[in-house]
């Protein structure tokens, strides 16, 4: 699997998604959709994706002594990867845009916590749209991003809409006090939960596609 | 010990259909693999390692069963399915660090000679390649992990005769003095005549032949000639019969070849019998 993984980095990667990595700084915007720095990375994925079809990545894979489903795991330990580097990359913005920048984000959710955790449950919905949508015929690509964009905005309008309209939730999640840091910690650990169970869904189904295959 | 075994291999797409494909690829043996384009030479290769679903049939390499086996086998034998054509971008550098990671049996000395002796440098991107040098690369890397049995499909198209005579000197090599055995399809039957031990011959996903190519080539003779010299009996079997300008050429079966009386009967080549053999279904 190490071998594999390997091989993903050094030549399946495309190199947008290490330039996505810088695009957290966009939490230092006063006012902006921060699920946007997070979604570049998903644009990313969809290009190693689709560079992979231009360089026969799959038939080079796939003859070399391993099983079909771990050219998969490989794939999937790869996305989640960057997935959480988005991540981790963001912490030290969110921090300097929370202790240096004291105006309220008038175009969504505060960087803080719940943030962080509505982003995982945004990239387990990518994962679960986007993978098995791939895995399916192992060369289509746009279709798959295209219904997983759909799905992903549909979820943080309805995420910013809950938060807005339903009385308490703004105070308690959209806001960079300590008060609401319980309510905060709850969002996070439950996206968490979310993309862990999504993507290894995701991955499941996109195993049993991929070996349905006939390459 | 045959070193690749199919048995009563069956696989149905909507237009084409392998039907029964059996045949034996014995050890230090070099098999040509023959066919129109469509007839089923890739399709039975890619069923061979598990990259299509067969309905029915089995595949043993070394006597062990793909299936259950199909990662120790995929260690001892090496694939290469035209050229290497894939990580455009990608310096021959990169691809044999990651390639040589998968094979226990990694030979880098052996890996070095053969990137000098085809004249290929490790720091060029594959985008750079001419057709013929990304195959010379792609088999470089086949034959550096000492791979007991080599699956190509199509290796020389695209070679100029000096580097199709190079490549198939070094099958030659391989089989005499490593002792591999060789897989390879071609539409290049000359390649075949010149190093092939056996021949697998398919036509419309059925096998056709598959025998030692003496065997194979004693088995036709091409025959020539006027059509008067013909009685309608002996026309009747002749095999791609062609009649232009008040002569006709056609293949006969050895055993109907006597009967060829005031006609040019000669041996026949691969390419003639392939040629004359598909001719009859086109032109009747």
């Amino acid at each position: 699997m190490n071998n594999l993984v390997y091989k993903e980095f050094k030549l399946s990667v495309h190199t947008t998604s290490y330039l996505f990595l810088f695009l957290p700084a966009m939490l230092l915007i006063p006012s902006y959709p921060y699920y946007v720095a997070f979604f570049y990375q998903t644009l990313g994925i969809f290009f190693t994706f689709l560079n992979g079809n231009t360089t026969n990545d799959i038939t080079f894979t796939t003859l070399l002594p391993i099983r079909k489903r771990d050219a998969v795991k490989a794939r999937v330990i790869t996305v989640v990867a960057f997935e959480l580097l988005q991540i981790i990359v963001s912490i030290p913005f969110a921090i300097v845009r929370l202790r240096l920048i004291p105006l309220e984000n008038q175009a969504g959710m505060e960087a803080n916590m719940a943030l962080f955790g509505l982003v995982f449950v945004m990239f387990g919905i990518f994962n679960i749209i986007f993978l098995p949508g791939f895995y399916k015929t192992a060369y289509k690509t746009g279709a798959p991003f295209l219904w997983a964009c759909l799905a992903m905005t549909l979820f943080t309008v309805a995420a910013e809409a809950a938060i807005h309209l339903i009385p308490g939730w703004g105070a308690a999640l959209d806001n960079v006090g300590t008060a609401g840091l319980p309510a905060q910690a709850g969002v996070l650990l439950t996206g968490v939960l979310a993309f862990v169970g999504l993507t290894y869904l995701a991955y499941t189904r996109s195993v049993q596609r991929f070996e349905a295959l006939d390459l | 010990m045959d070193v690749l075994t199919i048995n009563h291999l069956n696989k149905k797409y909507e237009k084409f259909q392998l039907r029964d494909v059996s045949f034996q690829v014995g050890q230090g043996r070099i098999m040509g693999f023959i066919g129109r384009n469509g007839a089923g030479k890739t399709t039975t290769m890619k069923s061979m390692l598990n990259l299509v679903h067969t309905e029915s049939g089995s595949i043993h390499f070394f006597g062990l069963e793909m299936k259950a086996h199909e990662f120790e086998i995929k260690q001892r034998i090496a694939c290469i399915f035209g050229a290497a054509n894939y990580y455009a971008q990608s310096s021959l550098r990169s691809i044999a660090d990651v390639y040589s990671r998968f094979y226990k049996t990694w030979d880098e000395a052996l890996y070095r000679s053969y990137l000098e002796r085809f004249e290929l440098d490790p720091g060029k991107k594959i985008r750079q390649l001419s057709q013929g040098m990304s195959i010379k690369f792609a088999l470089a890397l086949a034959l550096s992990h000492h791979a007991e049995f080599l699956i190509l499909d199509e290796p020389t198209s695209g070679l100029d005769p000096l580097s199709r005579d190079e490549l198939l000197t070094v099958f030659e090599n391989i089989v005499d003095q490593e002792g591999a055995s060789i897989l390879f399809s071609t539409h290049i039957t000359s390649d075949l005549d010149k190093n092939a031990d056996d021949i697998t011959y398919i036509k419309n996903g059925e096998i056709v032949a598959s025998q030692p190519k003496q065997a194979f080539l004693d088995a036709y003779r091409m025959v020539e000639g006027t059509p008067d010299a013909l009685s309608s009996a002996l026309k009747q079997k002749i095999i791609g019969y062609h009649e232009r300008k008040g002569e006709f050429s056609g293949l006969l079966r050895k055993c109907d070849a006597g009967e060829a009386h005031g006609c040019s009967v000669t041996p026949a080549d691969l390419e003639t019998i392939m040629v004359y053999t598909e001719r009859k279904e086109t032109h009747e």
